[in-house]
């Protein structure tokens, strides 16, 4: 045993190689909040890595005419003045390999999960240019949500941006995390970037996920709210460095940023600690990039160039609904739609609380199945046309009939629609659902009966109407022989379930 | 008003005093000292004069080395290093300083301006460590 342990050390020692070399130093000038401001380093690049000589990283960020701003990746207090700091001629990267996934990293790839080291022997840089148009493929898969508001609504396709946008409380994470379960057996690896929450957060939402089976394909990359600004302003990068290279193998990747609006004040932070001047509500003049850059690298690449493709999920926190601020704005203006909640709606009880009015897919239709297409068609229109009828409504009585019918059959689209936390819905159930909603079916079932006819129906009509499910999952459209096997599934169900 | 920079003032003092010997030098470097206090920067003197000699080393040709050693070298090995290095940083000529620090156990430590040669056993040592504890 013992032999064995000189043996091996032999081997090791053998195997070592001194490589001697002239390298670039510079000397801590000043220490304070997470910034160091170095002397020297005359050939560093910009966001190259430093390494001080108590073992900390730091990425480069400020290049001045006789000194460089310094962002310390971890712990500053042992840095102090006059100490080495070392280029080590590497853009930030961070490790990445299969077996990331499952686990919980921090913004520079370290597992904090307690479950040991990850082994990887590639490392991606965290900073790359966003794929060029010739690599680009249109959207037009979907990437089902399992919420029947969103897939019938507002649908998100795969290489899609989407923004889910709203006050504190109003359902964002929950979206998010109903998303990332309703990927199983879907194909796609799913990265949670969770910026500046708190950790007992973070904890519930791993525990979420473990139990619903979705951490077989997720990957959790966490700044928490007690790391320093850095850590909060690099974890999205990492996620989207994680991400890619999944893609790289040909995957999807559905990606969430939880929350952009902690990542802008992080930067902020960074920002005018490094003395960059401020611009409005003190954000910096590149704020803008700081998040376009970002989300520019979701994309869906064509097979030419390896396939796959990467969706984002931005969420955004607005304060008291307030979606003209800076931020809202600016990620509003580089996603391709956006999911608004609203809290007077979750206090309602409709919950998702999305408003259909002003939430949009710029995408749209053509990352929805044929089916989805056909039954959700006219959806939006009525709900909008059923919000301004129901304020319209309370001033007088006497409404027409046709009037009192859209307002009927829009309670019901509204009590359809309502979905419960972690129950994801598939996307046959979805059709059937707002099948029978569209065709009028619902139109004569009381609406605080809604939820209950739903669920009776579809569980009759997955027993009776098994073609038209059939269909659906294999050809996602379905023929006239489906159509007539549902329709009469439906008024059996109904005839049983009025009695 | 634009903050000036200590390395400004010494590139004018540079520009002014360059060429100048005698009472004119003397006038010009009176001057510079009254600007300095004009500008409130008497404060700075110590890095205007650092700025000055780059700027001086710089247009000369002078390199700055400073070696470490755990032991003294003798005298030919010293110039041996002074050569050598004047040949790699195409130097006029070379200032010297040499230093003792028995901790760095053997080899030798060559600094120039930010760049750090770094044959010592001291960081040998540190690197073998390093290889040695390296997740695999």
């Amino acid at each position: 045993m013992s032999n064995n342990i000189v043996e091996n050390l032999r081997k090791e020692i053998e195997a070592f190689k001194i490589d001697t070399q002239t390298e670039k130093v510079g000397h801590v000038m000043e220490v304070f909040d997470g910034i160091a401001k170095v002397s020297g380093l005359s050939d560093v690049k910009s966001s190259e890595m430093v390494s001080f000589p108590n073992g900390e990283t730091g990425v480069v960020l400020n290049l001045e005419e006789d000194a460089v701003g310094v962002i310390i990746l971890g712990s500053f207090e042992k840095i102090k003045e006059g100490d080495e700091v070392k280029a080590t001629g590497k853009i930030l990267e961070i490790p990445v390999s299969d077996s990331i996934l499952g686990r919980t990293v921090n913004a520079i790839g370290v597992p904090i999960d307690g479950k040991g080291v990850i082994k990887s022997t590639k490392s991606y840089p965290i900073e790359k240019v966003a794929p060029g148009v010739v690599t680009r493929l249109g959207v037009d898969q979907p990437v089902a949500t399992g919420i029947k508001a969103i897939d019938a609504i507002i649908p998100i396709g795969r290489g899609q941006r989407e923004l889910i946008i709203g006050d504190r409380q109003t359902g964002k994470t929950a979206i998010a995390i109903d998303a990332i379960l309703n990927q199983k057996g879907q194909n796609m690896i799913c990265v949670y970037v969770s910026i500046g929450q708190k950790d007992s957060k973070l904890r519930k939402l791993e525990a979420r996920l473990e139990e619903g089976g979705a951490m077989d394909y997720t990957v959790i990359v966490s700044a928490g709210a007690s790391e320093a600004a850095a850590m909060s302003y690099i974890a999205p990068y990492s996620g989207v460095a994680i991400a890619e290279y999944f893609m790289d193998q040909g995957k999807d990747v559905l990606i969430i940023y939880d929350d952009l609006s902690k990542h802008a004040v992080a930067y902020r932070e960074i920002s005018l600690l490094l003395r960059r001047p401020p611009g409005r509500e003190a954000y910096p003049g590149d704020v803008f990039y700081l998040h376009s850059r970002l989300l520019e690298r979701a994309c869906r690449r064509n097979a030419k160039y390896g396939g796959g493709s990467i969706t984002a999920l931005p969420i955004i926190e607005t304060q008291a609904g307030d979606i003209s601020a800076y931020i809202p704005t600016n990620v509003i203006s580089i996603t391709d739609g956006q999911i608004f909640l609203e809290s007077d709606l979750f206090y309602k009880g409709i919950r998702p609380a999305v408003n259909v009015g002003s939430s949009v897919s710029r995408v749209g239709s053509s990352a929805q199945i044929k089916a989805m297409k056909k039954v959700a068609g006219t959806l939006k229109l009525d709900l909008a046309q059923f919000r301004e009828l129901e304020a319209f409504a309370q001033f007088g009585s006497d409404l027409d009939d046709s009037t009192k019918k859209q307002l009927e059959r829009g309670k019901r689209a509204v009590e359809v629609l309502k979905q419960l936390q972690y129950a994801p819905m598939k996307v046959e159930h979805q059709v059937v659902a707002l099948y029978a909603l569209t065709k009028g079916s619902m139109d004569d079932v009381p609406v605080n009966k809604i939820k209950e006819f739903e669920a009776g129906l579809l569980d009759y009509t997955e027993r009776h109407a098994k073609v038209f499910y059939k269909e659906i999952t294999e050809s996602k459209m379905w023929t006239d022989k489906g159509e007539e096997a549902l329709k009469k599934a439906i008024t059996e169900f109904k005839s049983s379930f009025v009695k | 008003m634009a903050k000036i920079l200590p390395k400004t003032i010494a590139e004018a003092i540079y520009s002014a005093t360059k060429g100048k010997s005698g009472s004119n030098l003397g006038l010009a470097l009176k001057r510079s000292v009254k600007i300095l206090e004009n500008k409130r920067m008497i404060g700075k003197s110590k890095e205007v004069l650092n700025a000055l000699q780059e700027i001086i080393d710089k247009k000369e040709g002078i390199v700055r080395m400073k070696a470490i050693t755990a032991r003294k070298i003798g005298h030919t090995e010293q110039k041996k290093l002074e050569n050598e290095m004047k040949e790699k940083y195409k130097a006029q000529s070379i200032v010297s300083e040499f230093f003792e620090k028995p901790e760095l156990l053997g080899g030798i430590r060559v600094e120039v301006g930010d760049e750090i040669l770094d044959a010592t056993y001291k960081n040998k040592l540190r690197q073998l460590e390093k290889f040695l504890i390296r997740e695999t």
